[in-house]
């Protein structure tokens, strides 16, 4: 459930002031998948990471799941994040230096306090994801669908309530880019988590059950509509394009 | 572009650091260097001195009428015994004469008078300067009229310091100086009499006042040697070689640790300018993608370089400049450096050119790697690097190279070796030097082509490790060290051994450590795993940061080492207590009293050094009549007069140089002798030297050779024998007792009541001369070393810190995936721990082993320190730490949509 409230973001550049966003309020209930749309600098990068605690807003709340996170210390903030969302950026940004299967593993080893083992859930997420033969691969060693498949996996291993997504097809081309969107969607269904996401297209949006548009820093448009079932895939998407 | 500011400050900083610690450390040195170099000179009042018991003959005159051709200035000093009285009183006391040309004599210091008048007007024809204790014998003040050999003079001063007052006789009775003119209108230099003549003798001065180098000193003493056979010939070195010798160690010092400044500062630059060009890659690629040429790009990027290290030159140089106008002001009040230090043009014009060109230099490697940019990266940005290939890539591209590592390395040491024997302080070296090594520049890439080897790359790490040896072959051409060149020899081969090995060690821990990692990975705790990944990081340059801090380390505490070591000599050298007051001709019958009185005067500060001497001449050497004895620049004579004495040890100041002391109860008649004599009558451990004195004979062994440090008294006698040989011969003692310079009159006085015919030298200004000038060199070495440690540390910490810009994305993400500052700290703590500890092994390993070396060359003992050791080990781990966790701060502080926006 993440409810926004009031929430103004301004940057302050030499004399003049930038309004980002200009006040938003909107909430979302637990489970719903909301795509947010707008032309390019309408805010919506920016109210994404308002969204996950990356940032501080200049007025107003956002709370995840009942928590009011905005003006958290940083320590606190992080804590937070690695519970309660899961972030799939547009350029992936794995940890170089750590395997496909440890990327996956680190929300794990940073956030959990059980001592649940992380490593089947991260084995069994990175198999769901078709990597299962991949997984002491570096990220160099792994083409843009396959770095964004893990970072799904990475994204849900702690099975977050909420999962923001900042076009995160973007960089790959339609085929990858359509077989990413269905692993997101399935692995949102079968783990009941909130989804936002933010993309430029219209056909991908029609697959989310609300669409919020953004113009200047103000919604615009925020209507509900009956998804559509997921996208029909290639067989040939499956496998490892472009490695 | 608020990054970017930072990093162009960043390389500026390194550049300027490296250029003050440059200039600061040669300018100085330069300077303070002239002004040691008369100072030492002063205590013989020349360059050389060659001391004979004769008139020389025709012959002789005559080469030394050439030897004055050449522009060598020469002036005779002759000594000699003479009575002398007051023409009140009757009664004539023996004197030490000194005539001397005072428009020549001292060439170096100056003899000081009371009242203060120049030498040539205090010995006019008629007139004489005379010791103190001549007035209080004779009981005659300044104005008074003093016979010396038929003639009357008028005393127009009494001498309060002779410079050369430790290396002329030590005659009994008081010192009358006098014009040649005078003594010769005397009549005393009759054909018989004992006087020594010494020949002075002064190189011309460099046009900027330094005086003769040591390799025209020892040229002229070989001709001298050749021309004068039966003349003692010594230089200035030899008068003090304490003195000489710390001043040896502290020009190789400073050579060694302007060197030091230079490497690391290039190291600063090389890991700041590679931390700026890997910034730059995505800039390049985008150039490259809209048709930009390599050669294009490198042009932009090389005019960056130059101006930066222009403008990072500019400000060492004010730094530098600024260092040594604040030095005079962090001394004790009571050490008076001489305050000549000038900006030194010339050290400017230096610090600037070795700033700019080991930038340029250190940023060939990376502007060469603009041409393997591919505009494609743009597209893919995480493939810049080969992956995880990484450290294999490491390890090949340095067995690859080492082969032409070593051809370069070799070819350098070679020419620099054979030019600067052929054609000493020329510039010769540096240009043969400089075609040289650009012939093997383009040498090399044409093998390597056929290596099928990155050919640029070669020709960069030639080129780079041909223009440090040039730069350090023009540093020690230059004033700072003409008679240090092991010095740089020594560094260079070290630098270069350690280089190699560092990079082959770093390549091979990281290795082990991958390897170690690969099997265990995921039994490891995440953090220390993710840490140790982290040395792996594409376009992390762990080896080369491991090398660069493993090399700055061993830098640095080589020069701490060897600064330690030559410093706590330097301070026995010049401890406080070192006798300056001589005392000549105690009767055996007065010398309990003596004792008595020495131990109740209040100006004595240490226990006074007594020594027995017997009388003896040497009848034969190894069996051989002295008569027809083979002898090396020794006059024959003066084998009539030695004095022996005894001592059951090595007496203070003296060392063993070859064989052993005795046991002290030792009956066999056994005898130490000091090198330098031994090398004269041509003895060694062994030989046997027969002494007479009185009726008996001594058959000695010679089982001893020594050297003494001419700060003591027994270093008076050159023949030390056991008790139990002289315990029958008639006996007179020499003393020495440090006094209060201030109250060296009131023991005279005393003296003088007591035992009126004991004769007293008093060099308590020429030691306490000694004392300060050696004081300097150990505070100039301590705040040079010190700055030098700093600009180190500095250096290696901001090349520490060079490498967070690539941390920043991997912080941005550990933080959404929610990790925790404390936790992101924790896994760079691992990550420079290994670093630093790494590096600090290697580094701390090679830095004694240098240091060791070094020291053995310049006679300075090597002392292991086990726990200094540890402790820099430790200090470089958490030095490496903090200086992480300090760069880290304000990645680890942002917000991370910042960050995320910033890319
Ligand atoms: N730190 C900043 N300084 C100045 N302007 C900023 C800053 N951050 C964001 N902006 C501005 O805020 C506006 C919104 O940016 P944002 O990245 O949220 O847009 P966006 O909707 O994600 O655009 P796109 O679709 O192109 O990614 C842009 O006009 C941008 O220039
Ligand atoms: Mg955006």
């Amino acid at each position: 459930m993440i409810v926004v409230d009031g929430l103004r973001k301004s940057i302050r550049n030499g004399a003049r002031t930038v309004d980002i966003l200009r006040g938003l309020d909107f909430s979302v209930p637990r489970g719903e998948f909301v795509a947010i749309m707008g032309a390019s600098g309408s805010g919506k990068s920016t109210l994404l990471g308002l969204l996950a605690g990356l940032d501080t807003p200049s007025a107003g709340n956002v709370s995840l799941n009942g928590t009011a996170i905005s003006y958290l210390p940083e320590d606190r903030l992080a804590q937070v994040r690695g519970k309660t969302v899961g972030f799939v950026f547009q350029s992936y940004q794995l940890i170089p230096t750590l395997t496909a299967l440890e990327n996956v593993l680190l929300p794990h080893e940073l956030n959990a306090d059980s001592d649940a083992d992380g490593l089947p859930r991260a084995r069994q997420l990175l198999t769901s994801v078709g990597l299962g033969d991949r997984m002491d691969h570096y990220p160099v060693q792994l083409s843009g669908g396959e770095q964004q498949r893990v970072a799904l996996a990475r994204a849900f291993v702690l099975h977050p309530p909420i999962v923001l997504a900042d076009e995160p097809t973007g960089n790959l081309d339609t085929t990858n880019g359509a077989h990413v969107l269905q692993l997101l969607l399935e692995l949102n269904r079968s783990e009941g988590t909130t989804l936002v996401l933010v993309t430029h297209d219209p056909m991908l949006a029609d697959y989310a059950t609300r669409r919020i548009v953004l113009r200047d820093g103000l919604i615009v448009s925020d209507e509900r509509s009956p998804a559509r079932p997921e996208p029909a895939l290639s067989a040939s998407a499956a496998v490892p394009v472009g490695g | 572009m608020h990054a970017s500011r930072g990093k162009f400050l960043f390389v500026l900083l390194s550049v300027a650091i490296g250029v003050a610690a440059l200039t600061g450390v040669r300018g100085f040195s330069a300077s303070f260097r002239t002004s040691l170099l008369l100072r030492a000179r002063s205590i013989m009042a020349a360059d050389l001195a060659a001391r004979m018991g004769q008139q020389p003959t025709p012959g002789q005159l005559k080469a030394l009428e050439d030897v004055r051709a050449t522009g060598v200035v020469e002036t005779t000093v002759t000594e000699t015994m003479s009575m002398a009285s007051s023409p009140k009183s009757p009664d004539p006391i023996l004197v030490a004469l000194k005539a001397v040309d005072p428009a020549l004599y001292p060439f170096y210091g100056q003899v000081e008078l009371a009242p203060a008048i120049r030498l040539q007007t205090a010995l006019g024809p008629h007139s004489v300067a005379v010791g103190d204790d001549l007035l209080l014998r004779l009981g005659l003040h300044v104005g008074d009229d003093l016979k010396v050999g038929g003639q009357i003079f008028r005393i127009s001063a009494t001498v309060v310091n002779e410079p050369d007052r430790l290396s002329g006789a030590f005659a009994a009775g008081p010192r009358v100086f006098i014009s040649r003119e005078s003594l010769a209108s005397t009549g005393l230099l009759a054909p018989g009499n004992r006087a020594s003549e010494r020949f002075l003798f002064k190189l011309p001065p460099s046009p900027d006042g330094r005086p003769g180098s040591d390799t025209a000193v020892e040229a002229l003493k070989a001709k001298l040697v050749a021309m004068l056979p039966d003349a003692q010939v010594t230089d200035y070195r030899e008068t003090n070689p304490a003195l000489t010798q710390g001043l040896d160690q502290a020009t190789s010092l400073l050579s060694l640790m302007s060197l030091v400044a230079l490497v690391l500062g290039a190291v600063g630059v090389a890991m700041a300018m590679r931390a700026h060009l890997r910034q730059r890659l995505d800039t390049i690629a985008i150039m490259k993608s809209l048709g930009a040429r390599s050669s294009q790009i490198m042009k932009i990027y090389l005019l960056q370089t130059l101006l930066l290290g222009l403008a990072g030159g500019v400000l060492g140089v004010l730094f530098g400049a600024g260092v040594q106008l604040a030095f005079p002001l962090v001394l004790p009040k009571t050490i008076n450096i001489p305050t000549d230090f000038l900006i030194q043009p010339r050290a400017i014009a230096v610090g600037l050119f070795a700033g700019v060109l080991t930038t340029l230099l250190f940023t060939l490697p990376p502007l060469l790697d603009i041409r393997s940019v591919r505009p494609s990266l743009i597209l893919r940005r995480d493939t810049e690097s080969e992956g995880s290939a990484e450290t294999v890539g490491i390890f090949t591209h340095f067995v690859g190279r080492l082969p032409w590592l070593l051809i370069a390395f070799i070819v350098t040491l070679f020419s620099v070796r054979i030019v600067q024997h052929r054609w000493p302080g020329h510039g010769l070296a540096l240009m043969l030097e400089a075609v040289c090594l650009f012939a093997a520049a383009a040498f090399g890439p044409w093998l390597a082509i056929k290596a099928r080897k990155n050919p640029w790359q070669i020709g960069a790490f030639l080129l780079i490790l041909g223009g440090l040896a040039v730069i350090a072959t023009a540093l020690s051409e230059t004033p700072l060290a003409p008679d240090a060149p092991r010095v740089g020899e020594v560094f260079s081969v070290g630098l270069v051994l350690v280089l190699l090995i560092l990079l082959g060690a770093s390549a091979g821990v990281l290795a082990a450590l991958k390897f170690f990692l690969n099997h265990t990975r995921l039994h490891l705790p995440s953090s220390l795993r993710h840490g140790l990944a982290n040395l792996y990081r594409p376009g992390n340059p762990s080896a080369a940061l491991l090398a660069a801090l493993g090399m700055g380390v061993m830098q640095i505490m080589t020069v701490f080492l060897v600064q330690q070591a030559v410093v706590s000599q330097l301070h026995i050298t010049a401890a406080p207590n070192l006798p300056n007051v001589f005392l000549v001709d105690i009767a055996n019958s007065e010398i309990d009293g003596m004792r008595k009185l020495l131990k109740a005067q209040p100006g004595i500060t240490a226990e006074p050094e007594l020594v027995p001497l017997a009388a003896s001449r040497i009848e034969a050497i190894n069996g051989v009549p002295a008569a027809t004895a083979n002898l090396r620049n020794f006059s024959r004579r003066m084998l009539r007069s030695t004095q022996l004495t005894w001592s059951d040890a090595p007496p203070a100041g003296t060392r063993v140089v070859a064989g052993a002391w005795w046991k002290p109860d030792e009956s066999r008649p056994q005898v130490a002798i000091s090198q330098r004599m031994a090398e004269r009558l041509g003895v060694t451990v062994g030989s046997t030297i027969t002494f007479a004195a009185q009726d008996s004979h001594i058959d000695a062994t010679v089982v001893a050779l020594t050297s003494a440090n001419g700060q003591h008294v027994f270093s008076r006698a050159d023949y030390i024998l056991p008790h139990a040989s002289l315990s029958s011969l008639p006996i007179i003692w020499d003393g020495g007792v440090h006094v209060d310079p201030a109250r060296v009159s009131q023991l005279q006085r005393a003296l003088y009541q007591a035992y009126p015919t004991v004769t007293i030298i008093n060099v308590a200004q020429t030691i306490e001369t000694v004392r300060t000038v050696v004081l300097q060199i150990t505070y100039v070495i301590q705040f040079l070393a010190g700055f030098s440690i700093f600009a180190g540390v500095v250096i290696l910490a901001s090349s520490i810190a060079g490498t967070k810009y690539r941390r920043l994305r991997e912080v941005v993400v550990l933080k959404t995936l929610g990790a925790t500052r404390g936790r992101i700290a924790g896994i760079f703590s691992i990550e420079f721990a290994v670093l630093g500890l790494v590096a600090g092994v290697v580094g701390i390993f090679f830095a004694n082993l240098i240091a060791q070396t070094l020291l053995h060359q310049l006679n300075v003992a090597y002392d292991a320190h086990w726990l200094l050791n540890l402790g820099t080990l430790a200090g470089t781990a958490v030095l490496t730490v903090v200086t992480g966790w300090v760069a880290s701060h304000r990645v680890l502080g942002q917000k991370p949509l910042e960050v995320l926006r910033e890319e």
